[in-house]
């Protein structure tokens, strides 16, 4: 076992001794040494920034209103950084030799996804930096997702958009040499492997997910995007109601280089999904709470949203994302009374524990701007 | 129309099936998307077991001419002796096939490594859990009595594995993954749950066959053997150029990527550079 290795199993292992239940045991492998000052959480730990804006989105058409968001983005920016102008702000995390990869969320395209005029801004504010379209990446998984948002039609010419899997579990693009493995459930394939471009090409990342329940993790926000979203294989750690998304979203977000290239968070909170969540077939249980969140903790931003979908599902009557009953789990129904996994909410203060971030609403500073 | 497999490389052959020969199910995989089951893994008709249980037999198939290539594949691996009763769109199929394996480079009789032995007592039991076996590349061979050589020995009906865990050999394979642990295994594959390996060798060299039982080809297979070979060769079906990627061989196991593999693909590895 590699010295790296065994350094974050042992990380691992501290934040488990607090845990009453089970952790699968995982080895992390990976070449690349953290940064002193890793990205995640970065330099604005326990801080995070929400511009409402009530004119952002359309809520009889689900339209965004570009210039109302271009706002938002400059006002978030700027509190996020105390920088006197956009251009400083942004200058806080890049410059004109960065390769930037700007993770977006497709897993409920084409009903709910990163939104363009969001990821458009993003790269307009990237450009000004000066770095040129051809080292920015719009990235995800899946292709069939990716391609259904069209951010192409919106983006200037050059930007790269990329999927890793150009056919459903092709291994191709993930990098061999950087992976975590562990067996959940008897499974053959016991490796999660990262995606290429963040070990080989990119600099930096821009983490832009949304605000959205999950029936497996409780909510899926700031770090079950990065986790799971640049990752192979995921998947495997569901199976029937159990799902091992507590410990391991976190133990993916933690290794190397990813956790210190994930430099900026941005969750786009436009537009949200309170149940049957990451996707949103059913657009009764779709929602707007016109929101963009900033900040460099996933880990506080997250914390936030726990009490966004909770309050939101409490008051559609549906059932706590806190619940454990087994009673409760019904795989395949679409019905807020009944969970398709026992939820995992614990995931994000599970990750506070590895050191990704500040769980405690006492220690988290918000900064809300109404634009 | 009948395809004639014999003495490891096929032939094109005419006629019915000889009244002796054992027919074998069609090698395909079964996407079970929607049924609850054990496994979330796909269903593999493979024939492996039983050829490796009766090697002598002589077998056939008869599969459409999508499956012609697998089948062909399938009967070298395990050096069978098989005839292929296929559609006239398959004889086109055979041939390619029948021009890759004689391409193969000869390496003659290389011995079955494994980490497990059964000791077959024959049983429908038996079979089945070797086949289990099989399509979880928990590489074995069979054996008379126990091989102390190897890292676990399986007799089905012992006080370690008691006939009543056969009733689910999905778990008592488990059961002998967990005992053999994955540390140990000879040979692991990442990136697939359809692609079933052997592995053969000795003196410094092992080779590696690669089945693919998907209708569509596997990108980024990663594959891992216990032990440091420097050195390689592919034949890949289809893929005459095709480069192992990624390749490492240190710390005591050698692991590459397959970029793309089809049907099938043979690696040799060696530990001497002048392989």
């Amino acid at each position: 076992m590699h010295r790296r290795d065994f350094l974050q199993l042992a990380t691992v292992a501290s934040a488990c001794a607090a845990t009453p239940i089970d952790i699968p045991k995982y080895r992390v492998v990976s070449r690349f040494a953290p940064s002193p000052k890793p990205g995640m959480p970065g330099p604005f730990p326990g801080k995070a920034v929400r511009v409402h804006s009530e004119k952002s989105v359309d809520t009889a058409t689900g339209s965004v209103d570009a210039p109302t968001v271009t706002e938002m983005l400059s006002r978030g920016m700027r509190s996020l950084t105390g920088a006197k102008n956009e251009q400083d702000a942004w200058a806080n995390f890049f410059d004109a030799s960065d390769v930037v990869g700007i993770k977006v969320n497709c897993s409920g395209a084409p009903k709910i996804f990163s939104a363009r005029q969001v990821v458009g801004g993003i790269v307009d504010n990237l450009i000004a930096r000066g770095i040129p379209a051809r080292n920015i990446y719009i990235y995800e998984r899946f292709p069939d997702q990716l391609t259904s948002v069209r951010y192409d039609r919106y983006l200037p010419a050059g930007i790269n958009i990329f999927a890793a899997e150009a056919s459903r579990g092709s291994s191709a693009n993930y990098d061999p040499n950087t992976y975590v493995e562990t067996n959940f459930f008897g499974e053959d394939d016991t490796r999660s492997n990262m995606i290429r471009l963040v070990t080989e090409r990119f600099t930096k990342i821009i983490n832009v997910p949304n605000m959205k329940d999950h029936a497996a993790a409780g909510v899926t926000g700031c770090l079950k995007n990065i986790a799971y979203g640049d990752f192979s294989n995921v998947a495997r750690s569901h199976n029937r109601e159990k799902t091992n998304t507590l410990s391991f979203i976190a133990t993916l977000a933690m290794v190397e280089p990813l956790r210190s290239r994930t430099v900026l968070q941005i969750m786009d909170g436009l537009r949200g999904v309170w149940h049957g969540g990451p996707f949103s077939e059913d657009p009764k249980f779709r929602f707007y709470p016109k929101t963009i969140v900033f900040g460099t903790d996933p880990v506080a931003i997250d914390r936030l949203l726990l009490d966004v979908i909770e309050t939101k599902r409490k008051a559609e009557g549906a059932l706590s994302i806190w619940d454990r009953s087994i009673e409760n789990v019904k795989p395949g129904r679409l019905d807020p009374h009944f969970g398709s996994f026992i939820r995992e909410p614990g995931h994000i203060e599970y990750a506070s524990r590895l050191g990704l971030g500040v769980y405690d609403l006492q220690q988290i500073a918000v900064t809300n701007i109404e634009v | 129309m009948t395809l004639f497999l014999a003495a490891l490389l096929p032939a094109l052959a005419t006629g019915p099936a000889d009244a002796d020969a054992v027919k074998l199910p069609v090698p395909k995989v079964e996407y079970r998307i929607n049924e609850a089951s054990a496994s979330r893994s796909p269903w593999i008709d493979a024939n492996g077991w039983q050829l490796l249980r009766a090697p002598a037999h002589h077998y056939y198939y008869d599969v459409p001419a999508a499956s012609v290539a697998l089948a062909a594949a399938e009967a070298f691996m395990y050096g069978a002796k098989v005839d292929i009763h296929t559609e006239s769109a398959g004889a086109a199929i055979f041939d390619r096939m029948l021009q890759f394996l004689r391409e193969i480079p000869e390496r003659g009789e290389l011995p079955t490594l494994a980490n497990i032995g059964v000791i077959d007592d024959g049983s429908a039991e038996t079979g089945e859990l070797m086949n289990l076996l099989t399509r979880r590349n928990l590489l074995y061979r069979i054996v008379a009595a126990p091989d102390l050589h190897l890292d676990l020995n399986i007799r089905l009906g012992s006080q370690q594995y008691p006939k009543s865990e056969a009733a689910d050999p999905s778990k008592l394979a488990q059961k002998i993954r967990a005992e053999l642990t994955d540390e140990k295994r000879l040979l692991r594959v990442y990136g697939s749950e359809v692609v079933i390996t052997r592995l053969v060798g000795g003196g410094g060299q092992v080779r590696i066959h690669l089945l693919n039982y998907a209708n569509r080809p596997v990108t980024g297979l990663r594959v891992r053997v216990l032990g440091n070979y420097p050195s390689w060769h592919v034949a890949a079906y289809d893929k005459p150029d095709l480069k192992l990627a990624d390749f490492t061989a240190s710390d005591g196991a050698t692991e590459f990527t397959m970029p793309e593999m089809s049907t099938y693909a043979v690696i040799d590895l060696s530990k001497s550079s002048s392989h």
